[in-house]
């Protein structure tokens, strides 16, 4: 079956995925908004927090960085939606094969090995921890800390005003809102909470890479989906848990499907075990929906 | 008070589609003032409205809220002033949001939103005791989400929602028009007390001549963009349908073929 590395490697990856999960959240649920900026905002956290870590930089700070860094690409694609009229989807690929050259523009070079320098993680294996359960603390608390900090944030008249814009903006409107505003500030959290992962995951990897990013939408994507079909997401914390949970689920999955030697998939076969895990978990809510409904019919 | 003066708004500007939905409407509704306003499709009921609130700008003329020029401003800056209940009993409320989180919404309307928790429990009490004259039982589910209520229900806590804070007018987009007679019903009557217990200022759009001749204290007949009569006080009271019928044809010299104008 799994073997215990390749287990803890699981949860590591799907915590740092799980970060993903909120900011794809954010835009694809709470704002309706098709964001696909992630897939170059993963990357460019990695890239500012590799490249200030080689400067020399606290590796906490290099990170705070890479997140205000992912902040400011989804504000770009949220303003050439708002201001510009750009439709969302589309601004959103503008931005990302931007970040694209914009990536290399900061690294310098297609990628950055981070092995010698102190990250995030160096201080942590100091203290008497199993070398591979290190990452696994580490992003346990980052991911809860985010997950309290959302859920306060959503809960808040500002995050409400957010809820309320994706859901129904002209009602939001009328209530006073400025929709656009809320738009901006939304897309740009959601992609600081993955350029935030972006440097996480570079900092576990030991390396940054100018193609990382690629799929990162639909990883976030299949961890959202697949974690509203296990934990219905009908309140807000519901909703955010289901986020990590669903990530986890995921990377277990790819592990396993990777590691079952009776199945006879190789590493080269993970894009379409993603196809096919996602496909099962946009279909299998519906199955259940389906049951339920046949359920309760018969109940009334 | 609420003045508009000599709006003009043309639809698809210079193109085949052109149409001119407002042609020069004046119209002034003083405090306390509850105007019906009737008029045929197209004659520019629902645009007047969607200009008032700030949905679309128009091309010329003036809009002033309690002596403040609101013309050029977007309906976000002007909801403070100005609060609606729509036609679509869907479209007032969020139907994913609960209840509760519905009426914290319109509690802040046109005020500074924070980071304070939205639903904060000082509210709760406010929001049980007006959900209660609507004896829907709402009261006791404040954490349902709204989507889980009908048609009916979603408009009146709309009305709700509108009348929690003080505005200078409060702009009803015939929002009767999509329920069942006895639940429009409801809600008018709803309406009417909403309006009668706070003093508020209101302009409500209606399809219906009898409901505009029943309700309110005067009724403005609008036809392709442009206010064709303004009755009230004792001109208006012992009005029949026929009787607006023939001050229609008389003001304008032209016959009702509007069916839906007579039905309801």
């Amino acid at each position: 079956m799994l073997s215990e590395i390749a287990f803890y490697g699981a949860l590591e990856t799907g915590l740092i995925y799980g970060l993903v999960a909120f900011g794809i959240y954010l835009s694809f649920r709470v704002l309706d908004f098709p964001d696909l900026t992630v897939d170059g905002s993963f990357p460019l956290g990695a890239a500012v927090a590799a490249v200030l870590i080689l400067e020399g930089w606290n590796p906490w700070v290099a990170t705070g960085f890479a997140a205000l860094a992912g902040m400011a690409a989804g504000a770009v694609t949220a303003i050439l939606n708002v201001k510009l009229n750009i439709l969302n989807l589309l601004a959103s690929i503008l931005t990302m094969i931007a970040l694209y050259s914009v990536n290399l523009r900061i690294m310098g070079r297609p990628n950055i090995a981070l092995l010698s320098e102190e990250t995030v993680l160096t201080p942590w294996y100091s203290l008497g921890l199993e070398f591979h359960q290190v990452p696994v603390i580490l992003f346990l608390i980052v991911v809860a800390v985010s997950l309290v900090l959302l859920w306060r944030f959503m809960k808040s008249e500002t995050g409400l005003a957010m809820r309320a814009t994706g859901s129904n903006a002209r009602m939001a409107r009328a209530q006073g809102i400025a929709t656009g505003g809320m738009i901006i500030l939304g897309v740009a959290l959601s992609n600081g909470l993955v350029g935030l992962a972006g440097a996480l995951f570079a900092q576990s990897q030991g390396a940054a890479d100018v193609t990382m990013g690629v799929g990162v939408i639909v990883i976030g994507l299949a961890s959202l989906i697949g974690g509203e079909a296990v934990l219905t997401p009908s309140t807000v914390m519901r909703a955010l848990l289901a986020c990590v949970i669903g990530a986890i689920i995921y990377r277990l999955a790819i592990a396993f499907a990777l590691n079952a030697d009776v199945l006879g998939l190789q590493a080269q076969d993970l894009n379409l075990i993603t196809a096919v895990l996602v496909t099962l978990a946009i279909v299998l809510p519906g199955v259940r929906t389906n049951l339920t409904n046949r359920f309760s019919r018969k109940k009334a | 008070m609420i003045s508009a003066t000599d709006l003009r708004l043309t639809f698809g500007k210079g193109t085949p589609l052109e149409n001119p939905a407002l042609r020069g409407m004046s119209l002034t509704v003083n405090q306390g003032e509850f105007v019906t306003v009737i008029g045929s499709n197209g004659a520019g009921k629902s645009t007047f409205l969607n200009a008032l609130s700030g949905e679309v700008m128009v091309d010329s003329g003036q809009i002033i809220v309690d002596n403040q020029d609101v013309t050029r401003l977007p309906t976000h800056k002007r909801a403070s002033r100005v609060a609606r209940v729509f036609q679509d009993p869907l479209a007032g409320t969020c139907e994913n949001l609960s209840i509760e989180e519905n009426l914290a919404l319109a509690i802040k309307r046109g005020q500074r939103r924070g980071l304070t928790t939205a639903v904060k429990s000082k509210y709760l009490p406010q929001f049980r005791d007006s959900l209660a004259t609507l004896k829907l039982g709402l009261e006791n589910r404040l954490g349902d989400k709204m989507g889980l209520l009908s048609g009916g229900q979603r408009q009146a806590v709309s009305l709700l929602m509108a009348s929690l804070t003080p505005s200078s007018i409060l702009l009803l987009d015939e929002h009767t028009a999509a329920l069942d007679p006895k639940t429009a019903n409801f809600v008018l009557e709803l309406t009417q007390k909403i309006i009668e217990e706070q003093k508020l200022t209101a302009l409500m759009v209606t399809h219906s001549m009898k409901q505009a001749l029943e309700v309110g204290s005067r009724t403005v007949m609008l036809h392709q963009g442009q206010v064709v009569f303004d009755i009230a006080g004792k001109d208006r009271e012992g009005l029949e349908v026929k009787d607006l019928l023939g001050l229609f044809e008389k003001q304008r010299g032209l016959e009702v073929d509007d069916d839906s104008l007579l039905l309801g």
